[in-house]
């Protein structure tokens, strides 16, 4: 084995067996019967995160209609809602405009133990560390794309014998 | 003198930075406790800072997710504890850079789920052995209790260090004396992590600080299991009817008195002590003060001084033999009950002189009454505790000797 395929394998490795994340968030959008508060409700549904946050940010055009989630858990600010999460496993919230575009809500969360965060919806790993505290919301899935990409070369390096 | 120079130049410098506050982080209103409103308001200060453009004044990152420990682990309140040298201390943070002297108590807080990163320097024996922690080569070497690194020490800056209670006080006490004087803010533990007298509590009080709680109770259970088993039919046996046994530490005819940690053991096992009316906790005895007592069982403990073999990183046992064989040829001592019986066992204080005590006591158990502990496997559950606790890849199939014959 050359040394350069020795570390990309290295790589590969290193990148394959990092820690998936305990936690994660995932959303579902479900329509309201006309008459109800809201177009459309939104369901988290949080999976071993004991402290943490979430940050959702609403499409242009549709309106923040209320959460079933406690008012001191809950910020609204323009399309985005943070909620505080302390304990809870399922957060509800309802929004006004075209049920389609809840497929277009973009969302954040962070584990306030564990430190990982990640995107609410994704199965992909959450980044994890002081990067997931400190700045912008993690680019997620890069492990895996990194992974990947040594997989690609190391491949391009086989076909090309 | 280049030395002291530097110590009173990291002394100064800690000492400029010590005014960390005392008190629970994100407690708005200070009454001490930390309230889910409270921690709610934090970390939405923080999200809307951070992902929202709100301009309101959020807590550090650090303080946030310290906050969010503190609740959940230690009620929202400052933690108050008492180590095993009976000292209380009061903690308002999680422990986030821990330094171990005492690799005992380093292997009970893996067995907890402690993360390595936790932790920011080892003893000088945990960087020997590779083969049993290998994830903490790399980590700042403190030496020894007895010849620590205090520049390496202090240089780590760690928030908590931990030492025995028991074992060499007086070092360990020279050593708490002398980085605390370079760090007050620097927060001492003295647990000994390998007596069964307080082992059960050690566990827990170590799953509180490190917020381990549930974990430390699922290994109290696995513990007790082992431990509970052997009790049951040990409690049994009258006094009267259990085994003499002399134990031997890898110095030929250094022995276990009264009060002993070994004495302990063999006591746990359901075996009497020959020398257990010794006062001297470890005690050189006379080779025919043995012959004149004449154990039904020999223990021999190999693994440190003229025995430094076996055990984790050893995979070769041909040493194990010899040792046995020249119990048996000291002369008279084929006289012996235990000799004349094939009664001698070899153990390795991996498996019995520290956390791992309770697997060794097994084996104890079942040398001294095969009989009665027919279904006790103390090698499955050396096996489980590896995998399960110490998150070891390591088959004793393949590697290690930590008894014999096995």
């Amino acid at each position: 084995m050359t040394p350069k395929r020795a570390v990309l394998l290295c790589v590969l490795i290193f990148v394959l067996a990092a820690p998936v994340a305990a936690g994660s968030v995932a959303r579902i959008v479900a329509p309201l019967p006309d008459g109800s508060m809201g177009d459309f409700e939104v369901t988290l549904t949080v999976t071993d995160i004991p402290v943490g946050g979430i940050v959702e940010t609403i499409p242009d055009g549709c309106a923040w209609a209320g959460t079933d989630h406690p008012d001191d858990r809950t910020r609204v600010s323009g399309q985005n809602v943070a909620f505080a999460v302390i304990g809870e496993e399922t957060i509800r919230y309802r929004v006004q405009g075209p049920t389609e575009a809840g497929e277009e809500i973009a969302g954040t969360w962070e584990d306030l133990q564990t430190g990982e965060s990640g995107v609410v919806g994704s199965d992909e790993p959450g980044t994890s560390g002081e990067a997931a505290q400190t700045a912008a919301p993690a680019t997620p899935g890069f492990e895996w794309a990194a992974a990947l990409a040594a997989l690609a070369v190391l491949c391009a390096q086989r076909c090309g014998r | 003198m280049t030395r002291k120079l530097l110590l009173i130049v990291v002394c100064i410098f800690f000492l400029a930075g010590t005014a960390a506050a005392e008190t629970v982080p994100c407690d708005r209103d200070g009454d001490g406790t930390l309230t889910a409103s409270e921690l709610a308001t934090a970390i939405l200060d923080s999200l809307d800072a951070r992902f929202m453009g709100g301009t309101v004044e959020a807590p550090s990152s650090a303080d946030l997710r310290d906050a969010a420990f503190i609740y959940e682990h230690w009620d929202g309140r400052a933690l108050t504890i008492t180590d095993t040298s009976g000292r209380t201390t009061t903690l308002s943070r999680p422990l986030r850079r821990i330094a171990v002297f005492n690799s005992d108590a380093l292997e009970m807080m893996r067995s907890l789920g402690l993360e390595p990163d936790r932790v920011v320097g080892v003893s000088k024996y945990v960087l020997e052995d590779p083969v049993f922690y290998p994830e903490y080569q790399g980590k700042a070497n403190l030496g020894s209790i007895w010849s620590p690194d205090y520049e390496q020490a202090a240089g780590i800056r760690p928030d908590a260090v931990f030492l025995y209670a028991t074992l060499s006080e007086s070092s360990c006490t020279e050593i708490e004396e002398t980085l605390g004087s370079i760090d007050p803010g620097i927060r001492f533990f003295r647990f000994d992590s390998y007596r069964p007298a307080v082992y059960a509590d050690e566990v827990r009080t170590l799953g509180l600080l490190l917020g381990k709680e549930k974990e430390a109770e699922r290994f109290l259970a696995f513990h007790g299991n082992v431990t509970n088993t052997v009790a049951e039919v040990v409690n049994a046996i009258p006094v009267d009817d259990r085994v003499p046994v002399y134990l031997e530490s890898w110095n030929d005819y250094k022995s276990a008195g009264k009060g002993s940690g070994y004495d302990e053991k063999i006591e746990l096992a359901g075996g009497r002590n020959i020398f257990g009316d010794n006062p001297v906790e470890y005690p050189v005895v006379d080779p025919e003060a043995v012959i004149s007592r004449n154990p039904d069982v020999i223990i021999k403990i190999v693994g440190a001084g003229e025995t430094a073999f076996g055990g984790y990183g050893d995979d070769d046992r041909s040493s194990f033999e010899p040792v046995l064989r020249s119990i048996g040829d000291r002369p008279v001592w084929n006289q012996i009950k235990a000799v004349r019986n094939g009664r001698v066992h070899i153990i390795h204080t991996d498996v019995i002189g520290g956390p791992e005590y309770f697997i060794g006591t097994a084996y104890l158990a079942k040398w001294f009454y095969p009989d009665l502990f027919g279904d006790l496997d103390p090698r499955a559950v050396h096996q489980q505790y590896l995998k399960e606790f110490q998150q070891l890849d390591y088959d004793l199939d393949e590697h290690g000797t930590f008894v014999y014959p096995a």
